[in-house]
């Protein structure tokens, strides 16, 4: 059964490193991993029962933790998806879509700053961490300032927002634009041609596009092997088709690229945000929600949509039966369980060393993959 | 002088101000290291304890001895026990080695091959991570302890070779009369550039520290070999890697920054200028050792706060297949210009090498530093 | 769009420079001002739409229990019982509010009860600007109703307003 010259390693749930309560089973040959098997459910909580308990409204705080780290795309998929079951998407209106697409390009930034901090303390280097969690608390406090929470934000509702604007946003909003681009720069002035970190991230976990795609990964993973795929430009939705910005794709699929795909990630959401802001204030204030019944009562039928969330494709699976305000099913497609289906293919033949590297650049949230 | 006062409770005497000055450094390196990685963190490292957190030195040990002494159900006691001494002992033996200021009250013991001494008295540290990590009867603290003492042994190779570049320039073992070269000269770090860089990483690697922590780093075997240590077995090993830091700093400092010297072609504080002002000027002398010292001890956070760090592989690969060509080759060329008698031409190898880093790093480039004023949240603070 | 791959020259390559280059950011780092806030010395003020503790108001509150029928985790026990009383010469029939608890531990903060509370202004509301609500007992986190509206052993911050209600938002909750 076993080969004399392997041994079984227990990365275990308890791990500084393994982003959550992630368990990852090694047989290792030394230190070469012949085998690693991730083991997950540690983090899970039934949040799809719950959804069938409650009302539609009364779920989107729940789809907050799913994905703690970026929860405004969360609610956006499901607000998006019981829109589309309800037939109402095109009734959103144009200012309500704006501030959609602008907390989530917000979040999209935040949650690849954080997945930046974590993977390069991960390989070792301490000082990003620290200076993009100090960008980030600035796009917190954005959001404080907006919906009332920094981290589980609640900020979108079935048919539209729940509150305009708070006086003085977009011009915060404006500062913080005008110097993230500086504070890219420095990120990268530590890290991007950083001998040490090229050697800890260049021909790591290489994957070819057609492996991706049969493994089914989405996300910055499938855009570093150089397949030019986002929801955003393939199945445009709130108002994407009117914004101008690129798609960065990888070439080589390691780490590397990957790495180098979330940053200027990070560089067109910025350019989304410079559009939006004139888009937005064109817009009358105060038209924020599509003229819906509150209580949500959706027709029967079932409905899959899905976004780009920052980890991959989000997607959720809706049925309803049209009788009750509560789903009778309603599931979701996390990209970090998904995404994280593809870290054996990844892992084999590497070091215990690059297994730290590989569990970063996948950008995994266990709060996802578990649910 | 009486030889027994000359011989032995003179030196006795020395060694243990040295060692007392040296553990105080040593202690205040804790709180030093913790700040000045915040700093560069852009956070704020320990304030509270003290002022500006300066009682953590003195709260860190208390911590360290109150704490439960736990030892491992199987593990094997004697050298559980062992563990933690082993690289403690040598390396306080070598301050009684090194010169800290002009000669001969400065030094406890002069010996003539206090290099190799050293040397040696260092290597044994080996044997301590050994013993700690097999001795836990722990699967990771056993990985750990064979990669630190795997990394140890490999870079005592190029750590040993840099040296002999400066060995043929000042021809003599003695630490004090490399120094005294020195002052003559220039620093050895000009003719000896490369010499002096391969040592720099040596030693970073000898030490466990940062870009080559991998056996103590957290992300990858918790703790590597002193994850089953605790209280004060766990504070000897934190005590050794420091006072290694220490030495081996004090080592660089000695070769190639030209000691408590501040002179340059027998012009400026040299060890007769010193000695010309009797014991203020031996202070002085110690003093500018001191400051040089913590200089490159700083040099150490700072590199720990900016890289990541090696892969082992890759970290062996370093080791044997770049230091240790370099510093033959540095012996090899070295030995030309000795030969030649030119030693002086040497000298423009560094200025160059320095200058041309100096002259590509001149801030020319617009990375714009973020400025404080129009940083959003720091306007809402309120005094509670 | 194809990431670049950044290329070093020579001199990058031989001398170090990349090494240097982060040196130099934490090195001027190191001099910068830091935007620690010293907590508790310091203080962060939360925004004013910050979902805090709650506050709640009996004369405003109408109970018709909207809000704890919205709450997603039903944490709001509401008795209500009719009462004949007597209201501008004319005998009607009141909703007599007799309790309304609020179990806190287990509030996640979501604010849909303000949301769907319909008087103008609202009869609870989360907006205290209050985060700091630890306790050494359990049982201290379950709020009845007069604890909602008075509760004494809260940190004041000074020039908050006591019982106003937030000042209205353009755009409108309604």
């Amino acid at each position: 059964m076993f080969d004399v010259h392997e041994m079984e390693v227990n990365f275990g749930p308890q791990h500084p490193s393994t982003h959550g309560v992630l368990r990852v089973l090694l047989k290792v040959d030394g230190e070469r991993i012949i085998d690693a098997k991730p083991i997950i459910g540690y983090l899970h909580r039934g949040t799809e029962k719950l959804f069938e308990n409650m009302a539609y409204p009364q779920c989107i705080p729940h789809t907050d933790r799913m994905d703690y780290v970026a929860s405004a795309t969360n609610n956006l998929g499901f607000v998006e998806a019981v829109e589309k079951l309800m037939g109402v998407t095109a009734q959103i209106p144009k200012r309500a879509q704006l501030m959609r697409v602008i907390l989530s390009e917000l979040q999209r930034i935040s949650s690849h700053l954080l997945w930046l901090a974590t993977h390069a303390i991960d390989i070792g280097a301490m000082t990003p961490f620290f200076y993009t969690f100090r960008e980030r608390e600035e796009i917190l406090d954005l959001f404080e300032t907006y919906c009332g929470a920094r981290l589980t934000l609640n900020c979108m509702r079935i048919g539209g927002m729940p509150d305009d604007l708070p006086p003085g946003w977009l011009d915060d909003l404006e500062e913080f634009i005008g110097k993230f681009d500086a504070a890219l720069d420095e990120y990268e002035t530590l890290l991007t041609n950083n001998r040490i970190w090229k050697r800890r991230t260049v021909g790591i976990g290489v994957i070819s596009p057609e492996e991706a795609i049969d493994w089914g990964i989405t996300g910055p993973p499938l855009r570093g092997t150089g397949f030019e795929w986002d929801l955003r430009k393939a199945q445009p939705y709130e108002c994407y088709r009117e914004l101008q910005f690129d798609i960065p794709v990888g070439i080589n699929g390691d780490t590397y690229d990957r790495y180098l795909v979330r940053m200027a990630e990070m560089r067109q959401s910025r350019r989304i945000l410079e559009q939006c802001i004139p888009l937005i204030k064109a817009t009358p204030a105060g038209d924020i929600k599509a003229k819906i019944s509150r209580v949500i009562r959706p027709p029967e039928g079932e409905v899959y949509h899905s976004i780009e969330s920052p980890k991959g494709e989000l997607g959720y699976y809706i049925v309803s039966d049209g009788k009750g305000q509560n789903a009778y099913r309603c599931r979701v497609r996390p990209p970090s369980f998904v995404n994280l289906q593809a870290l054996p293919a990844m892992a084999k033949g590497h070091l215990v060393a690059d297994l730290v590297a590989l569990i970063g650049t996948i950008d995994i949230v266990l709060g996802e993959v578990d649910r | 002088m009486n030889p027994w006062m000359q011989y032995l409770v003179w030196p006795l005497v020395k060694f243990l101000v040295a060692f007392v000055i040296v553990q105080v450094i040593v202690a205040a390196m804790n709180w030093i290291e913790r700040r000045m990685l915040g700093f560069m963190q852009a956070r704020l490292g320990p304030n509270r304890v003290g002022w500006h957190g300066l009682l953590q030195i003195i709260a860190d040990p208390i911590k360290f001895l109150l704490k439960e002494d736990i030892v491992p159900a199987n593990a094997e006691k004697v050298a559980y026990f062992l563990g933690p001494m082993l690289p403690l002992i040598p390396t306080f033996l070598v301050y009684c080695l090194i010169p800290f200021g002009p000669p001969p009250t400065f030094v406890a013991a002069r010996v003539n091959v206090a290099l190799i001494l050293i040397l040696a008295l260092t290597s044994t540290g080996v044997y301590g991570i050994i013993l700690g990590g097999w001795a836990s009867n722990n699967k990771y603290s056993l990985m750990g302890g064979l990669r630190s003492a795997a990394q140890m042994v490999s870079y005592e190779v190029p750590f040993g070779l840099s040296i002999v570049g400066v060995l043929m320039l000042c021809g003599s073992l003695d630490l004090v009369k490399i120094v005294d070269y020195q002052a003559t000269n220039i620093w050895n770090l000009f003719p000896q550039i490369v010499a002096g860089f391969i040592f720099f990483v040596s030693m970073n690697a000898e030490n466990n520290r940062t870009p080559f922590d991998l056996p103590e780093a957290e992300s990858e075997l918790v703790a590597g070999y002193h994850t089953e240590y605790s209280a004060m077995k766990f504070a000897f090993f934190m005590l050794a890697e420091y006072s290694a830091m220490l030495v081996n700093c004090c080592l660089m400092v000695t070769l190639y920054f030209g000691g408590w010297t501040l002179a340059a072609f027998g012009h400026g504080l040299t060890s007769e200028v010193l000695g010309h002002w009797g014991w203020i000027g031996g202070l002085i002398g110690a003093l500018i050792f001191f400051g040089k010292v913590m200089a490159f001890m700083m040099v150490y956070i700072w590199f720990r706060g900016t890289f990541p760090r090696f892969r082992f592989d890759q970290l062996m690969d370093l080791g044997w297949k770049w230091m240790i060509p370099l510093a033959l080759a540095n012996i090899f060329v070295t030995g030309l210009f000795v030969l030649a008698g030119q030693e002086r031409l040497m000298y423009w190898i560094g200025f160059a090498a320095i200058g041309a880093v100096v002259f590509f790093m001149r801030p020319h480039k617009s990375a714009a530093a973020i400025p404080v004023e129009k940083r959003v949240h720091a306007s809402r603070v309120s005094e509670a | 769009m194809q990431v670049e791959y950044p290329k070093p020259s020579w001199n990058d390559r031989f001398l170090l420079l990349d090494l240097f280059e982060g040196l130099r950011t934490t090195l001027r780092e190191l001099f910068k001002p830091k935007v620690t806030i010293r907590y508790p010395e310091e203080r962060l003020d939360p925004a004013n739409r910050f979902r805090g503790m709650f506050r709640f108001s009996y004369d405003r509150c109408i109970a018709c229990k909207l809000c704890a029928v919205a709450c997603p985790i039903d944490i709001i026990y509401i008795d209500v019982h009719d009462e004949q009383r007597e209201v501008d010469g004319k005998m009607k029939k009141l909703k007599v509010l007799d309790r309304y608890d609020i179990d806190v531990k287990r509030c996640m903060f979501c604010a849909l009860c303000e949301e769907a509370c319909p008087t103008k202004p609202k009869s609870i509301w989360l907006t205290t600007k209050t985060y700091e609500l630890a306790t050494h007992d359990r049982g201290d986190l379950y709020f009845n109703m007069q604890q909602l509206e008075y509760w004494e052993d809260r940190p004041r911050y000074d020039g908050l307003p006591e019982d106003e209600p937030p000042a209205a938002l353009p755009g409108g909750n309604e």
